[in-house]
């Protein structure tokens, strides 16, 4: 067997060199260029603007409370729900699933040391933390008043902080853009031997689809931005109606970024919950490459869906069909996914961890998520409901029920890898249950509100709609006691967390091989990967961590 | 198998050459990848070009004349002519011919400081000759400055690259097998060259 897998290596443990170790403060936890450490640069950050941009939904939430509003001032109120939704797509979701996630453990869950170019990966955290304070510095002068989508001509003649917007924005670009190079030359070229593409993880597989869109579809977001930023100061015309430009124009290009961008806050999630199922139902996966070759579908049928969200904008009626029914196609690689996961519960024998909660809520709202984006991508139906509360609900559903879903689950589950202890279950507990009451409560009823007509980005609405958005304002509060029981949660266990050993979970990915959190090195030597990693009634089909556990020095290449 | 202690610096790596050329793999690999994220940020401000151009009354705009072709035709043959003599550049570096090579590169960085001499005679004959400025002429001169624009900057970039890549060679950096920086170099200046097909047809020619 051994001389058969051998021959199915590829590279054999390309860069198998280990680094000198990071002498001083500074250089092993500021600037690092250990992807484990920027891993948790990039989770930290993120949740600090989570925090930030989570006011910022709460005063949202207390501004509804009355028809009337009053909490804040309406333009105020513009300038909130915009940072509120830039700030969450591209400073939390983003950030936190692929440089978080991605950087932490990708790299362990493929068997190499590093990613291909610490040094850069150390460039692209660096950025990310000054995009994001020059993101809420445009308060400072006038936010942009536009929603996260920034339409001209509105965002032409917002506030001058409309620019910085457009110049922070471009710079998380940069960062992903980097990233998304890294990880693709790392997967590509540092697995371990015998890691084929058809025995890599599952998050690894998310992570693979994620990480071309980050470096294709976030360049055309750039030329978007420039190009309004150009336009607003230096007066050069690309979407001003009366000097010729058009706004649709902008709107192409910002969908053909940011429908793929969805994909982006998804595709790693669905990563987080193909490993959450399969460790706590201690059973295989179902539909491995099934669910693995649809992370790929989808990532490539989201190119070519984005004029979905343009339905009103004058698009052509023969456009619009195509782009209608390409987007309901979205659905069965996404089907896929949701049965094969349904199938892996199954019959197994379920654990209801905290992270598992999660995963089998995560399930739960995003289907619920994704059955609105079926309704909304039918060309009629949207043209019913375009631009109302039914799209809020819908989209709350995917990147909260989903992504937000997935993140918590992540946390659960890898908080042990990075800091050696566990989450208190009890307190997990707690949060899950405050946190899909709350979600449930404050989401589900702006479905009712957007089909009755109450429409989005306004400070006051008819009081016809008062009871739901009174009840959605309080659930909301629910949410916000939920993410603090989390932050207790996680700041009482940094320190006092039960230790959780290299393994805790009992999985079987290669990054529970190693003690946590792993050397700096991660691998004492590189190990041989015999199979999937998630046969679990099989021997763990890993060759070369005998002395992972032990005291012995760590071994590099040279006689591989 | 050669064991080490991790405590000292530089310990357990492998042999210098094995290790450059996994490095080199890398970063060719990476290299590229830039090129292709690149290339996606020319084809969106294209396609936001043809875009305009299409929804608007006619192209050149009512008030601004033909772009002259002539002179942007033969301004382009330097561009191409660079591109093949970066070929050269680099098949005589493979071949090991280190002065063919050298020369090649100066008349690489010739070519590319004449395409923007001329890039910069355009310009000024359109500034002042012809009074079309980026942000006063409506679309065209935002469609037109800013691609000819970015190019003429990656071009730019291209030839201060090639320039210092000259001095390292006289300098005697780049040696045998440990040439990543040509290459990398005559991937960028061909790519620069592509897109000025792209554009040069784009504006030029329809």
């Amino acid at each position: 067997m051994s001389t058969q897998a051998a021959q199915l290596t590829h590279g054999g443990g390309i860069a198998d060199h280990i680094h000198p170790e990071p002498q001083g403060f500074v250089r092993r936890y500021v600037f690092s260029i250990d992807h484990k450490i920027i891993g948790i640069q990039y989770i930290i950050t993120a949740w600090v603007f989570f925090i930030l941009a989570g006011l910022l939904a709460e005063t949202i939430r207390t501004q509804l409370l009355n028809a009337n509003g009053g909490f804040v001032s309406p333009e105020t109120y513009n300038e909130v729900y915009s940072i509120h939704g830039s700030a969450m797509v591209w400073l939390v979701v983003i950030p936190m699933l692929t440089g978080g996630f991605g950087n932490l453990i990708f790299p362990l869950q493929i068997g190499a040391r590093d990613v291909a170019f610490p040094w850069l990966n150390m460039l692209s955290f660096w950025i990310f933390p000054v995009a994001g304070l020059m993101l809420f510095s445009s308060f400072l002068m006038g936010a942009p008043t536009a929603g996260w989508t920034e339409y001209p001509p509105v965002s032409l003649q917002g506030a001058p902080g409309t620019s910085m917007w457009a110049a922070a924005i471009f710079l998380v670009g940069v960062s992903s853009t980097l990233t998304g190079i890294n990880f693709v030359v790392t997967l590509l070229k540092m697995r371990a031997p015998g890691m084929t593409f058809t025995r890599m993880p599952l998050f690894v597989w998310g992570q693979f689809a994620t990480a071309p869109l980050l470096m294709i579809a976030t360049t055309a977001l750039a030329a978007a931005l420039a190009a309004l930023f150009m336009e607003r100061v230096f007066g050069v015309p690309f979407y001003d109606p009366t000097k010729g430009g058009s706004p649709v124009l902008w709107q192409h290009m910002f969908w053909f970024y940011s429908h793929p961008a969805v994909y982006i806050m998804i595709l790693p999630a669905f990563g987080i919950i193909s490993e959450v199922l399969p460790t706590f139902s201690r059973k295989p996966i179902f539909g491995y490459k099934l669910i693995a070759f649809s992370s790929a579908a989808i990532a490539l049928a989201g190119f070519m869906v984005w004029a979905h969200h343009m339905f009103t904008s004058g698009l052509a009626p023969y456009l619009q069909l195509p782009f209608m029914i390409l987007t309901f196609a979205i659905g069965v690689p996404t089907g896929i996914k949701i049965f094969s996961w349904t199938a892996t519960l199954w019959g197994g024998k379920i654990h209801l961890t905290t992270a598992m909660l999660f995963a089998i809520g995560f399930i739960a709202l995003f289907t619920c998520g994704g059955i609105t984006g079926i309704f909304l991508a039918a060309v009629p139906y949207d043209l019913d409901v375009h631009g109302t509360y039914f799209v809020v609900a819908h989209f709350h559903y995917v990147l909260v029920g989903g992504s937000l879903m997935g993140i918590f689950a992540g946390m659960y589950y890898w908080f042990p890898k990075m800091s050696g202890r566990l989450l208190n279950e009890t307190l997990g507990k707690i949060h899950f249950w405050t946190f899909f009451v709350g979600f449930n409560g404050t989401f589900l009823p702006m479905h009712w509100l957007g089909v009755e007509g109450m429409p989005r980005w306004v400070a006051t609405y008819d009081p016809q709609f008062e009871f739901w958005n009174r009840f959605a304002s309080v659930s909301s509060y629910v949410m916000g006691i939920a993410i603090l029981v989390f932050f207790v949660n996680v700041v009482w266990s940094v320190r006092n967390g039960k230790k959780a050993g290299p393994n805790p979970w009992g999985g079987r990915t290669l990054e529970w091989m190693i003690p946590s959190p792993p050397h700096y090195y991660n691998f004492k030597q590189i190990p041989t990967v015999y199979g999937l990693p998630y046969d679990f009634s099989h021997p763990l089909p890993y060759k070369g961590l005998e002395d992972e556990l032990t005291d012995t020095p760590p071994v590099a290449a040279g006689a591989h | 198998m050669a064991v080490a202690s991790v405590t000292h610096a530089g310990a357990g790596e492998p042999p210098a050459d094995r290790l450059y050329a996994e490095t080199r793999e890398l970063r060719l690999q990476g290299f590229l990848l830039f090129l292709i994220s690149d290339c996606v940020l020319f084809s969106s401000f294209i396609f936001a070009y043809l875009y305009l151009r299409n929804s608007g009354q006619g192209w050149p705009p009512p008030g601004i004349k033909h772009l002259d072709v002539a002179f942007a035709a033969w301004n382009s043959v330097l561009l191409f002519g660079s591109g093949a003599t970066m070929h050269y550049a680099l098949e005589n570096w493979k071949h090991g011919n280190f002065i063919k090579y050298m020369w090649m590169l100066i008349f690489t960085i010739i070519l590319g400081a004449g395409f923007l001499g001329g890039q910069g005679y355009e310009y000024t004959h359109l500034i002042f000759g012809e009074h079309v400025s980026w942000w006063g002429s409506g679309i065209f001169g935002a469609s037109f400055f800013t691609l000819t624009g970015m190019h003429g900057f990656h071009v730019f970039v291209g030839v201060c690259y090639l320039t210092v890549l000259l001095m390292q060679s006289a300098a005697g950096v780049y040696t045998g097998e440990k040439y990543f920086g040509i290459t990398a170099g005559t991937l960028y200046w061909h790519f620069v060259d592509v897109i000025w097909v792209v554009l040069f047809s784009i504006f030029y020619l329809i």
